[in-house]
């Protein structure tokens, strides 16, 4: 194929990611607050909630919670590929899949793994792009590689109309998403 | 010879084709006609008049075949009638063929001539298929009732000018191992015929169509017609009409 | 609405989609004690009728009384009972294409003893599902499929459906045409190229001298016509309007959805005779089963496929806006269209048409030659796109034109995909869950696709069907299949009876199909273990290609006591 072409077309896509996740990092530095929550100690928590991950689902696929609560998410993938446990509304999942089929795009992200020492990705592949930018340093989520577990806390100050979701290219398509819903 | 000679011929001929033909047709391929594999088609390759100085000219050339991919057989007819004369040639086959490579038919059978006089009975050989480069070609070779031997070769070619109009260059050359002077033929090259013909095809099977036909005898040939007063060489304007039955 | 048709009667409600479309009875007869174990039990009558596309009516075979036939939505391990009444005036069949079944209910004349059923005769198929996912059914006698006889099936897992969808719609793409196809058939017989006005001409010729010099044009030409192949061959038959669940372009098939719903499209090809390239402009699609089979999710702006295919995609629209479902056969003689809207009557945009591809050298088998399992992978791989790259160079095509227009395409596989965009590609597929027959073949079957394109002749092997030789496996095998197409067509090959997973470089994780497009010229490698004992049909799913011949039987013969 045409590589000239190829090149052209991922300066274009990173050019967008980049300028993508400044907004996003903008957005989230005062504190990390989001409009509905934000990132929380585990030892605040008041409760725990195991989630388990599959190719490509979450169990449970509803989580219960009051506004104000702090939850610690305890994230177990069992599958074969890599999963996102991300907390968000289906707008903010919309953008960050974008994000995300860049991220697999440029090689940063796999169908296996998460690439986090930047210093191993091909340079050339990034077309130059700061690895800060290809960090995926968002409060809200949490990739979690086959076999691995990982924890997310959460407060959530007030009641939205929220999803946890894997953005993993296709995977959200695909079904994995689950609702979070608020009780009085 | 006397009409009812004429007809005796003709009918032994026949005769022969039709006790042959149910057993070659539908005897090898009788399980492909079990499955409804058996076709048929019938086109009118050339139906024309030809314009000309003199006497102008109906023509026709035309072929139907039923048969299987691998066995088929084909009753084929091609002839001239001047204007207000009788019929210049008249020419009737009937041949069995099988497939003998990807793209050509081995076929053998009879042909009867009714015109030009006397009759004629004959036996053919004919390699008949696509040739490299699209050319479809036939070749044959035929043996009197008299011993007469001759042969003929045909060419032609389609030229896509658009999708539906479609110039064909043909030709066309007869040869011959005797001379056969009542029925105007000398031996050698007998003639050549040169066509080219645009068709506009307004459905597949309906293609109207102007040309110019030219044919030139030879040798003995080119004699004989001399003798009867006629030229040796003729260029026609062609109107006419191909058609997919 | 004639009173012939579709009849069920099961415990449970039956869902059906489209319900409105259906012509004929419908009604729920609760226990009938012969069938007690049987979930579902439906009376499918064979009618000959009538069918308004675009406004113009023609005859059709239905089933069901319409056509398509009613969706037969059913659930993963319950048994179904079908009486499939024929009234027409000559034999038909219905074959459960993609279905694992018994030999005798698979429908298939002439094997594994089943016989067309006559007219006024009712045949009884009963079978009890063993898998999930979109398949479907269609008659496999006498090119009826053409007419009108076919249908969807979706089968409900009894597990966890992985694709939580919202709206779930079936797109059965077809092919109608109103000749009779027995004179389809007889007039490629008489002249194969019967149907192309699509053929390079003189016209062509001094465009292309021009844009390549007239030398090179010459060339091309003179390297076409030595072989009596024409690179213009993409389809057999035109003539056609293409079908969206029985609608044409103009009445505009419409599925609803609310902005921000998870949409599941299952595509069927139900057509005789056409590769579709499918998009939705706007809509990425993520593909999550193919040929029924759940596959890791691949997200796509556009897919092809062949007769027999099928992929499931989700679509999620976000916007309050109409999309519109374009799907184009590879020789662009029409296109079938459909909508995706928030409300009824909307429509959106019709796409660009894009160009048409020609056929190149590599199309022809110039650059097989290697044998063996890597080439192999690599032919799955690259044959349904990744194909056209190395014939672009080779050539001087594929290259923007120098007067600035569109690129123009070049090779089989060249869906003039825009640059940026994805098409999906076999070596995308990925199987949801593991192979579960891990062995490595022991020995490997060569299936030659063979033909004569002038005389319309083809064949499995160099032989066509009624001289075939059978293939002929041991119950329990592990085998590979090899096909090579040594012809100008795509062949999708369609095995009854069982999946085989496709070589193409995904591991353990084969995608399983039931139907395999093995482009022009090109090798592509599947494995099967046989474990379906029975005489099954190994066919090209291109009607009148099976209908010439090319059909073979895959005979795996039953365990030894």
């Amino acid at each position: 194929m045409s590589s000239a072409r190829s090149n052209a077309v991922r300066a274009f896509f990173l050019a967008g990611l980049a300028t993508s996740i400044f907004a996003a990092g903008a957005l989230a530095a005062p504190g990390h607050q989001l409009p509905f929550g934000e990132p929380a100690k585990a030892r605040q928590a008041t409760r725990t909630v195991a989630i388990t991950m599959r190719d490509n689902e979450f169990d449970p696929e509803t989580v219960t919670v009051k506004a104000g609560e702090i939850v610690r998410f305890v994230v177990v993938n069992k599958g074969e590929l890599l999963h996102e446990f991300n907390i968000g509304t289906a707008a903010m999942h919309a953008e960050h899949q974008v994000e995300m089929a860049m991220m697999m795009d440029h090689g940063v992200l796999t169908p296996t793994s998460f690439v986090r020492d930047v210093s191993k990705i091909d340079h050339a592949r990034t077309g130059g792009m700061k690895m800060e930018e290809m960090k995926h340093d968002h409060p809200n989520s949490v990739l979690v590689e086959p076999g691995k577990t990982a924890e997310l806390v959460w407060k959530f100050t007030k009641s939205a109309k929220l999803e946890f979701a894997c953005n993993v290219p296709g995977h959200y398509e695909a079904g994995m998403v689950g609702t979070i819903e608020f009780t009085k | 010879m006397a009409p009812t000679t004429r007809w005796n011929e003709a009918r032994r001929y026949l005769g022969a084709a039709v006790a042959v033909l149910p057993a070659l047709v539908l005897g090898g391929p009788a399980r492909a006609a079990e499955t409804g594999h058996l076709f048929a088609a019938m086109q009118v390759e050339q139906l024309e008049y030809r314009l000309k100085n003199g006497a102008n000219v109906l023509a026709w050339d035309a072929h139907a075949w039923v048969g299987t991919d691998d066995h088929k057989a084909w009753l084929e007819t091609e002839g001239e009638k001047p204007n207000g004369e009788r019929l210049e040639q008249g020419e009737f086959r009937l041949l069995f063929g099988r497939r003998i490579s990807d793209y050509f038919d081995g076929r053998v059978g009879i042909r009867y001539d009714v015109a030009p006089s006397p009759d004629r009975g004959f036996a053919v050989f004919s390699l008949h298929g696509l040739a490299p480069y699209w050319f479809e070609v036939d070749a044959s070779a035929f043996v009197s009732h008299e011993g007469e031997v001759s042969a003929r070769f045909s060419a032609d070619y389609e030229l896509l000018i658009t999708q539906r109009m479609i110039l064909q260059p043909s030709m066309e050359v007869d040869l011959a191992a005797q001379s056969v002077r009542e029925r105007g033929l000398g031996s050698g090259l007998n003639d050549l015929e040169l066509g080219l013909r645009l068709r506009y095809e307004f459905v597949r099977n309906f293609a109207p169509y102007v040309g110019i036909h030219w044919e030139r005898k030879f040798g003995g040939t080119a004699d004989l017609a001399r003798e009867e007063g006629e030229d040796a060489e003729d260029l026609a304007f062609v109107v006419g009409v191909r058609l997919l039955l | 609405m004639t009173g012939q048709g579709f009849t069920c009667c099961r415990r449970r409600a039956l869902q059906l989609a489209g319900a409105a479309a259906i012509a004929g009875t419908f009604s729920i007869h609760p226990g009938r004690r012969s069938f007690a174990t049987a979930a579902g039990e439906y009376g499918l009558e064979i009618t000959a009728g009538r069918i308004t596309v675009d406004g113009v009516g023609s005859k059709a075979i239905m089933m069901g009384g319409s056509v398509p036939a009613p969706t037969l939505r059913w659930r993963e391990g319950e048994e179904v009972v079908i009486h499939a009444t024929n009234r027409l005036d000559v034999p038909t069949s219905i074959h459960w294409h993609g279905l694992l079944l018994e030999g005798v209910m698979d429908g298939a004349p002439g094997f594994n003893g089943f016989v067309a059923i006559r007219p006024g005769e009712t045949w009884t198929y009963r079978f009890k599902l063993r898998q999930s996912g979109t398949y479907w059914y269609h008659s496999h006698s006498a090119m009826q499929e053409q007419q009108g006889m076919y249908g969807a099936i979706v089968i409900e897992p009894t597990g966890r459906e992985p694709v939580k969808a919202d709206r779930d719609y079936v797109v059965v793409l077809s092919d109608h045409t109103r000749e009779d196809p027995r004179r389809v058939l007889a007039n490629l017989k008489i002249d194969a190229g019967y149907y192309n006005y699509q053929k390079r001409t003189l016209i062509d010729f001094f465009r292309d001298a021009g844009r390549e010099g007239f030398w090179n044009a010459l060339t091309d030409r003179l390297h076409w016509a030595e072989m009596r192949m024409d690179p213009t061959d993409l389809a057999d038959v035109t003539g056609y309007t293409f079908l969206v669940n029985g609608r044409g372009p103009k009445d505009n098939w419409t599925a609803l959805f609310e902005p921000g719903q998870r949409v599941r499209l299952r595509f069927i090809n139900a057509s005789a005779m056409s590769f579709f390239d499918v998009r939705i402009p706007g809509l990425a699609m993520t593909v999550v089963s193919a040929d029924g089979q759940n596959v890791q999710p691949v997200r796509v702006d556009e897919f092809r496929f062949g007769p027999g295919e099928t992929y499931d995609v989700v679509v999620l629209p976000r916007e309050d806006g109409a999309f519109t479902i374009f799907a184009e056969p590879i020789d662009r003689s029409g296109y079938a269209r459909a909508t995706l809207a928030p409300r009824e009557g909307m429509e959106g945009p019709i796409p660009e048409r894009r160009p048409r591809t020609i056929l190149s050298m590599a199309d022809m088998g110039m650059d097989h030659g290697e044998t063996g399992h890597g080439s192999a992978d690599r032919g799955a791989g690259h044959g349904m796109h990744g194909g056209a790259g190395m014939d672009h160079a080779a050539m001087g095509h594929g290259a923007p034109a120098a007067d600035g227009g569109p690129r123009r395409p070049f090779g089989w596989a060249d869906a003039a995909t825009p640059p940026g965009t994805k098409a999906l590609d076999y070596a995308d597929l990925r199987a949801a869950t593991r192979n579960p027959d891990d062995r490595e073949p022991t020995h490997e079957i060569e299936v030659r696709l063979t033909g004569i394109m002038e005389r319309y002749m083809w064949s499995v092997n160099g032989r066509p069907f009624g001289k075939e030789e059978p293939i002929r496996v041991r119950y329990g095998d592990r085998v590979r299949l090899k096909f090579v197409n040594t012809t100008m067509m795509a062949h999708p090959m369609h095995l009854h009876g069982m999946f085989v997973e496709l070589e193409n470089g995904q591991g353990d994780r084969k995608p399983r199909k039931h139907v395999v497009v093995v482009p022009p010229g090109r090798t592509v490698s599947a494995v099967l273990t046989a474990n379906e004992p029975g005489e099954w049909p190994f066919h090209c799913h291109l009607l009148y290609h099976m209908e010439a011949g090319m059909m073979t039987r895959f005979v795996v013969e039953p365990k030894l006591a």
